[in-house]
């Protein structure tokens, strides 16, 4: 296999004792899924369920003068018409409350909720939308975020002082609900310290996290009267509070059932349509489904922010980083609902200061609305915007100063010990090791194979995420061990971790172990999926529990065979002493019952560990065209133990194609406040034919806080490819991208503009 | 059987004989029922998912009398008279097709949405070549999208699928035939 990705890996470790976990274990759901029998959201039917669906504002910006429902009412097969006039005058946020489920007398995207509709049959339903008539008057409209905050703009929230979930009071700028501020030294000094100061300024679009599985949900009122929920969200814990808090329901009244999902991203956290179903659902008394159309996913769901990002940055006569002012204006469309974060901005501006030690760094990070969808988050938020701005600058610099790019990263890169900009000194820095790797990978100073051909490499690094995890060990009382997780399988492979840690932890048979999703009733909260923290936090929580479970099985054993605890020990399934097996676990439950134990683990802060990822592209430019051919790609990674090469080795590969499609292709284009994109074959995701021979570094190191010393992935490989390719079309043909994606068209002008040097 | 009807005129009901996974159905269906929602809803096959609606993103993809078809662009009265097979009709009892079994063991897939298809997919292609190049497979296999795993472990999955397809005498897939990337115009006939 000529493109199959060649795996390297540096201080392989070995674990003594360990009999399943650094093993390549296949998916626990594998079977279901290959044989079509993994149930998601869209696969839910009951009995009598109704369809909805959802009349959405053609104008970005109007007030809305009346709604006339009665044709669509009076339409056979229609069983409910809702409006905004109908529902509870509720607004909705992840944190910042600032969007209603159905516009009342305002809308502000093309795209909003005006009305909604339950329909026995989904065409019935769209047959309805037709006959609704809605009265318009158009407001003036903004779709730039800069434009946004100019004075004079049109204001989108007047009430944006009022509403629930503000951050802080926002800053006196128009459209502005957010400013993230972090700082450390003194910038003004900083710059005084500078021999030269550069200032380039870069734009990033918005794209859609293109998980392939459209929002869908299922809601029902069960025969006692309790809400039961199956839908397309990563974190069900946090669905069930926020549907109780939207409509006004206790939580004990809501289950949300565990259900597969076609994929996350970052893209599935929030309510969605659920709110709008449970309203239907009280109306009709009858359970009620909505499932989006790819083309809603496209216009009306929560994209990445587009971002225009400048950085100011002063060196010193050696060539050092003295101080950087970054700042990043983040289109977010026209609410700030789908952001989760408590400062309703994107985390990943924090790494402005890149990998790199800047001891006068301050970081502005502002959130605009404007005239468009409202944009959430995709998977590492803010990182691939401001990361490509940020290495792409490094390696500007570099060359302004005359300086190859690997060695400048070096003389400026982060030690043992030095602080990031959110206050953490980091320990175990091994960014030296990794930006050494990957060049040595993508054969960094060595001849290139031919003209307009160019190297360019990238680097960042990524902690391990937080949050409260839940599992549920049980031993039954044939001896099998059941682990309960509330996390819904997103397809990370956590379920398979999970029973990996598990086994390994009461030494047990793989086949022993079985896991399962929970619903929201079964479990004490989890955070849910997301944020790279699955196996940290809800991998400690099963670790625990099975460690529990260990003790309690090995007291129990120790009275039945009157001996110490101490002296025991588990081994494939049986209670052992002296080298010798005494009792069977399904001997010991047999006795004593089945036993259950329920952990929680909570990590409330980042630890001072992290995890650098390099990145190295090596393109060829056809001069004529300006068309970029990835030649190579090289993915290095810090990483802790690795606990399933399998599934590891599927989120780097996962990732780093995720960021070729934003370095080359992704771009959802929105034009006045309207997605260009009519529908998924009009917007460009990398298919089989776009991936490059792909060769991963892993350098391996225990010590990290997941079990059994592992750090995370998750969102490790995506942020850095865009300016690892944009640096090596630069090196190749001389062009320098400073807005993604990467098109022919682009380096074409650009190179008509200006003769490439010979090389 | 009975597909719902509300809106459209009685006259309109099509009657119809498929045969779904080896099974005879005779059903009434509007004209312009999708075989996607036929199967998904009239049948409860709802192993065949749906993505783009629009005939690219290849997560409907179903073999229609041994053809691919995108279901999503396939009306169910196209395929009256014919065999559809499914993902539910692959696997023979408790033992899986040899494609089921690579793209586990191979890390083939991570969510599972576009699985399905890939899988049907895949299988199509090694019915009709079962020793294709790499380029072969991924000139076939375009019309799969996957977000999750970045294509590796598929091509790989199907590399080794068509390796154990062939037997164990030819190795597990690590051989593939040479030649030009001849992958057939058309890969979703249109019924
Ligand atoms: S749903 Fe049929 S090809 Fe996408
Ligand atoms: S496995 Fe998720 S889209 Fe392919």
């Amino acid at each position: 296999m000529e493109n199959a990705p060649r795996i390297q890996k540096e201080h392989r470790m070995t674990m003594t004792g360990a009999h399943v976990i650094g093993s390549p274990v296949p998916r626990v759901e594998g079977p279901l899924k290959v044989r079509g029998e993994a149930r998601y959201s869209a696969d839910i039917t009951l009995p009598g369920m109704l369809w909805a669906k959802f009349l959405r504002s053609p104008y970005p910006h109007a007030r809305v003068l009346s709604v006339d429902v009665s044709r669509a009412r009076a339409l056979r097969g229609v069983k409910a018409v809702l409006t905004g006039a109908d529902i509870p005058p509720r607004l909705y946020g992840r944190r910042l409350r600032d969007m209603p489920f159905l516009a009342r007398d305002r809308v502000r995207f093309i795209g909003e909720r005006v009305a909604a509709v339950a329909a026995e049959d989904p065409d019935v339903a769209e047959e309805a939308l037709g006959l609704i008539e809605v009265e318009h008057e158009e407001l003036p409209a903004v779709f730039d975020p800069e434009a946004a905050m100019q004075p004079g703009a049109p204001i989108l929230h007047e009430a944006l002082a009022t509403y629930e979930g503000l951050p802080a009071p926002p800053p006196d700028i128009p459209n502005v609900h957010s400013l993230a501020r972090w700082s450390m030294g003194d910038l003004a000094q900083g710059f005084r310290e500078a021999h030269r100061v550069f200032e380039h300024s870069f734009r990033t679009p918005f794209v859609h996290q293109g998980y392939l599985e459209p929002h869908a949900g299922v809601v029902e009122v069960d025969g006692s009267g309790r809400l039961q929920v199956w839908a397309t969200n990563k974190t069900p814990f946090v669905l069930r509070k926020h549907l109780s808090e939207s409509l006004d329901l206790p939580e004990e009244m809501i289950t949300v059932q565990p259900i597969y999902l076609g994929a996350d991203f970052g893209g599935k956290g929030s309510v969605m349509d659920l709110p709008l179903c449970y309203y239907l659902v009280q109306r009709t008394g009858r359970p009620v489904k909505a499932v989006m159309s790819y083309v809603e996913e496209l216009t009306a769901a929560n994209p990445r922010h587009a971002s225009v990002i400048t950085l100011r940055t002063g060196v010193t006569r050696d060539g050092r980083f003295c101080a950087r002012h970054a700042r990043a204006i983040f289109n977010s469309g026209a609410y700030g609902a789908m952001k989760p974060t408590p400062f309703v901005n994107l985390g990943g501006a924090a790494a402005g200061g890149g990998v790199y030690r800047i001891p006068h760094l301050q970081i502005d990070a502002y959130s605009v609305y404007t005239n468009g969808v409202p944009c959430g988050h995709m998977r590492a938020p803010g990182e691939p915007q401001m990361i490509f701005a940020v290495e792409s600058q490094t390696d500007m610099i570099a060359a302004e100063l005359g300086v190859d790019p690997l060695e400048f990263r070096l003389r400026n890169g982060l030690a043992e010990g030095d602080p990031l900009v959110t206050g953490h000194r980091l320990t175990h820095v091994r960014l030296r090791q990794t930006l050494e790797a990957a060049g040595r990978a993508i054969g960094w100073g060595t001849p290139k194979p031919g003209p307009c051909i160019g190297r360019g490499l990238a680097a960042g690094e990524r902690h391990v995420g937080i949050g409260q995890g839940s599992a549920e060990v049980a031993l039954e009382l044939n001896g099998l061990v059941r682990v309960l997780t509330g996390v819904p399988d997103t397809g990370t492979g956590a379920p398979t971790v999970l029973r990996q840690i598990v086994a390994e932890v009461l030494a047990l048979p793989l086949g022993q172990v079985e896991v399962a999703m929970g619903s929201t009733d079964q479990l004490p909260p989890d955070s849910g999926a997301g944020g790279s923290r699955v196996t940290h936090v809800v991998g400690r929580a099963a670790w625990q529990a099975a460690t529990t479970m260990r003790r309690r099985v090995l007291e129990r054993a120790a009275q039945e065979l009157t001996l110490p605890a101490e002296k025991l020990d588990l081994r494939d399934g049986w209670i052992v002493a002296d080298g010798t097996r005494r009792l069977s676990l399904d001997e010991v439950t047999k006795r004593h019952g089945p036993l259950q134990v329920v952990e929680t683990y909570v990590a409330d802060h980042y630890a001072a560990l992290t995890s650098f990822s390099v990145q190295a592209a090596e393109v060829e430019v056809d001069p004529e065209s300006g068309q970029v051919h990835l030649r190579r790609l090289v993915t290095a990674h810090d990483v802790g133990r690795v606990l399933n090469p399998q599934t590891h080795q599927g989120q780097i590969e996962g990732g780093a194609i995720q960021g070729l499609g934003y370095a080359l292709m992704e771009n959802l284009v929105i034009e006045e406040g309207r997605v260009a994109a009519s529908h998924l074959g009009e917007y460009k995701l990398p298919t089989i034919k776009d991936i490059p021979p792909l060769e991963t570094v892993l350098l391996e190191e225990p010590g990290g806080p997941v079990p059994f010393e592992g750090k995370a992935i998750g969102e490790h490989s995506i942020s850095t490819v865009a300016p690892a390719v944009a640096n090596a079309v630069f090196d190749a043909v001389g062009v320098r991208i400073t807005d993604l994606p990467i098109t022919a068209e682009k380096i074409h002008q650009a190179l008509r503009a200006r003769p490439a040097p010979t090389r | 059987m009975t597909s719902s009807v509300t809106a459209s005129p009685a006259a309109a009901i099509r009657r119809i004989r498929i045969q779904v996974n080896g099974q005879e159905h005779e059903c009434e269906v509007r004209p312009n029922r999708l075989l996607v929602d036929f199967l998904r809803y009239d049948l409860g096959l709802t192993g065949t998912k749906e993505g783009c609606g629009v005939g690219v993103c290849g997560l409907c993809t179903v073999l229609l009398d041994g053809q691919m078809v995108a279901s999503c662009l396939t009306l169910a009265v196209f395929a009256d008279g014919g065999e559809v097979t499914t993902i539910e009709g692959l696997a023979v009892g408790a033992e899986l097709h040899p494609v089921q079994d690579c793209f586990i063991e191979y890390g083939g897939f991570q969510c599972g949405i576009c699985t399905p298809g890939q899988i049907m997919a895949a299988k199509a292609l090694l019915d009709d070549n079962p020793t294709p190049t790499e380029e072969e497979i991924k000139e076939w296999m375009m019309g799969n999208l996957c977000r999750c795993t970045g294509y590796y472990k598929i091509v790989e999955s199907v590399q080794r699928a068509a390796g154990r397809l062939r037997g164990a005498g030819a190795g597990d897939g690590a051989t593939a035939r040479q030649g030009p990337a001849g992958a057939r115009a058309g890969r979703l006939a249109a019924r």
